[in-house]
């Protein structure tokens, strides 16, 4: 609406000033002033006189096998987490929406693990595989799949597969309770006139459910993968980037590269080489989401 | 509909058997951890492991020895204090800056709401490094209430959005009406708009909650004493402490510090669901 009164305009402003003032001074400026120092030389050797470089750090980035091996790492955790905690909890999903009772126990127990720490989560993990854990155990003395106790947490793909069953296992609740809100507001009459047009339960999914629901689907495929590549604290916690360097991911590797080697300009790119990959699968993800909307039609 | 019930049951039954099975492996490790705090410190790496200790084997000791320490209580009421700042401060923020976004025509508007949306794409952690020296610059680090500011600024993207995309389905009609009586647009926001969206603020209110009591990289990066550690540094640390982890220990303080999470989440059930609701469909 539009402000007739000096007072309204002044209470307006009133509003907006706490958010604007928080949000500008801790966000955005420290968005813009990583940007400048992404293309400075500023490092623990050089803090008190810092070079214009150009694009000297972004190139650094990109040609160090680590940062490589990090971003491998990354891709490969959004990859098989993503897909995997939206398919079992719209399966869920499915499930619960269909039974007559326990609904809201079962919804309860499913997120649990979501609304549990992420340190917590990944200690549990740790223990439980455990070279001389409780999941060893269970393959090597009870069902004799491997014959001696794998040493999950000490090579690259041993890591990396505690840390995507962890998030795998945290994610489903969430992905459970989005997609279950959006099962109940697809029209009940589609489901009859689908009937009516002779689709069994399975035609019925893919024809009139996965249709329905495209905007959550698409929500939590945006969400998820800022997600992925969000992880953190599983790694930190669980192998702690280990065997050399071997499970790091971006943001383990660009924090390593901050405080551990205090190669800040480095570390800025890095970041920056984060982001942009971020909004461009964003885009890619949107438009590829609207040329099917536009197929369908 | 009432015909079909006969043919139901089996399919429904093989619906229970999946979801239990599921429910089963969501909640399995979280029995494992409380069940290993409940083991003597000396039996951890036991052979052969077991899920449940035996009976006469439980103890209380990891607890006693937790609860002993005056430590915990201090990082405790550490974690309280910096997420009740955090939600209460980020719940006024937020909805001040949702309600004149959703509701006034101001220069720069579409600007605003798009770096907005915009930064909940950028990783928080990615900023720690400039966020880090913003904090030096006003001594903020190394201070508990130093963490506060940088969770706000966090969580108010994603917060706005929600209660934004809330208030935009209050009928205008509402505001019109106290403006036609006179009042003023505090008038609108405070006693008309705030109590409304009340349901959007408490759901945002609960993940802000969440976000400011789990937070790790950044507390663990600016924080150094032990009395101004919150929860999950003092979890980690005790899991990093000794070569040789005591697992009853930090297990019974992840107990210990998931309490208060689960007593709010048990509670408040229905705000977690209807905040996601509005997220995945506006969304």
């Amino acid at each position: 609406m539009e402000l007739k009164s000096k007072r309204d305009r002044l209470q307006v402003g009133l509003l907006l000033l706490p958010g604007l003032l928080v949000f500008a001074l801790f966000t955005i400026y420290p968005i813009v002033k990583l940007l400048y120092m992404s293309f400075l030389q500023w490092d623990l050797g050089s803090m008190l006189h810092q070079k214009f470089i150009g694009l000297q750090n972004y190139i650094d980035v990109l040609s160090d096998e680590t940062f490589r091996i990090a971003f491998a790492n990354t891709l490969l955790y959004t990859l098989v987490t993503v897909p995997g905690q939206m398919i079992l909890g719209l399966l869920a999903a499915v499930l619960i929406n269909a039974i007559p009772r326990f609904r809201v126990t079962f919804r309860v127990i499913y997120y649990i693990p979501v609304i549990t720490s992420w340190v917590i989560v990944s200690l549990i993990f740790r223990y439980i595989f455990n070279t001389e854990g409780m999941l060893n155990y269970v393959l090597t003395n009870v069902l004799h799949l491997t014959v001696s106790n794998i040493r999950w947490l000490d090579s690259r793909w041993g890591g990396l597969t505690v840390a995507m069953m962890l998030g795998i296992w945290k994610g489903v609740g969430w992905n459970l309770v989005v997609f279950l809100a959006a099962l109940q507001s697809v029209p009940q009459e589609l489901y009859e006139s689908a009937g009516i047009d002779g689709c069994g339960a399975f035609q019925k999914f893919f024809y009139v459910t996965l249709p329905s629901i495209k905007p959550t689907i698409l929500f939590a495929l945006v969400m998820l993968t800022i997600g992925g590549f969000n992880v953190f604290t599983s790694i930190k916690m669980i192998t702690g980037g280990k065997p050399m360097h071997q499970t790091e991911t971006v943001l383990t590797w660009m924090y390593y590269k901050a405080f551990n080697t205090g190669s800040f300009g480095y570390a800025a790119a890095l970041s920056f080489v984060v982001a942009v990959t971020l909004i461009f699968l964003a885009v890619l993800q949107f438009r590829a989401m609207k040329q099917k909307d536009a197929a369908n039609s | 509909m009432h015909t079909l019930k006969k043919r139901e049951l089996p399919s429904n039954i093989l619906r229970y058997v999946l979801l239990l099975l599921g429910g089963a492996v969501s909640i399995m490790p979280m029995i494992y951890m409380i069940s290993t705090s409940l083991k003597p410190n000396g039996a951890l790496y036991e052979f052969p492991p077991k899920f449940f200790p035996a009976l006469d084997t439980i103890t209380i000791e990891n607890y006693v020895y937790i609860f002993s320490q005056e430590k915990f209580y201090i990082n405790f009421l550490n974690s309280v204090i910096v997420a009740v700042l955090t939600v209460v401060i980020a719940a006024f923020v937020s909805s001040a800056l949702a309600f004149c976004l959703a509701r006034f025509r101001f220069p720069g508007r579409k600007a605003l709401f798009a770096l907005v949306i915009g930064t909940m794409i950028i990783p928080g952690t990615t900023l720690i490094i400039t966020q880090y020296q913003l904090a030096s610059f006003f001594k903020l680090t190394n201070k508990l209430l130093g963490l506060v500011p940088f969770y706000v600024a966090w969580v108010i993207p994603f917060s706005t959005f929600m209660i934004k995309g809330y208030i935009e389905s209050i009928p205008r009609e509402f505001d019109e009406a106290v403006y036609m009586d006179g009042g003023s647009v505090f008038t609108v926001f405070f006693k008309v708009i705030c109590p409304l969206a009340s349901p959007a603020i408490a759901s945002v209110s609960i993940f802000n909650f969440l976000t400011a009591w789990e937070e790790f990289p950044w507390a663990l990066t600016v924080l150094n004493d032990t009395q101004k550690r919150t929860l999950p540094i003092a979890i980690s640390g005790f899991f990093g402490q000794h070569q040789f982890t005591q697992w009853g220990y930090v297990f019974a303080m992840s107990v210990a510090s998931l309490l208060p999470v689960l007593i709010i989440f048990i509670c408040c059930q229905k705000y977690f669901v209807s905040g996601l609701q509005t997220g995945g469909i506006k969304g």
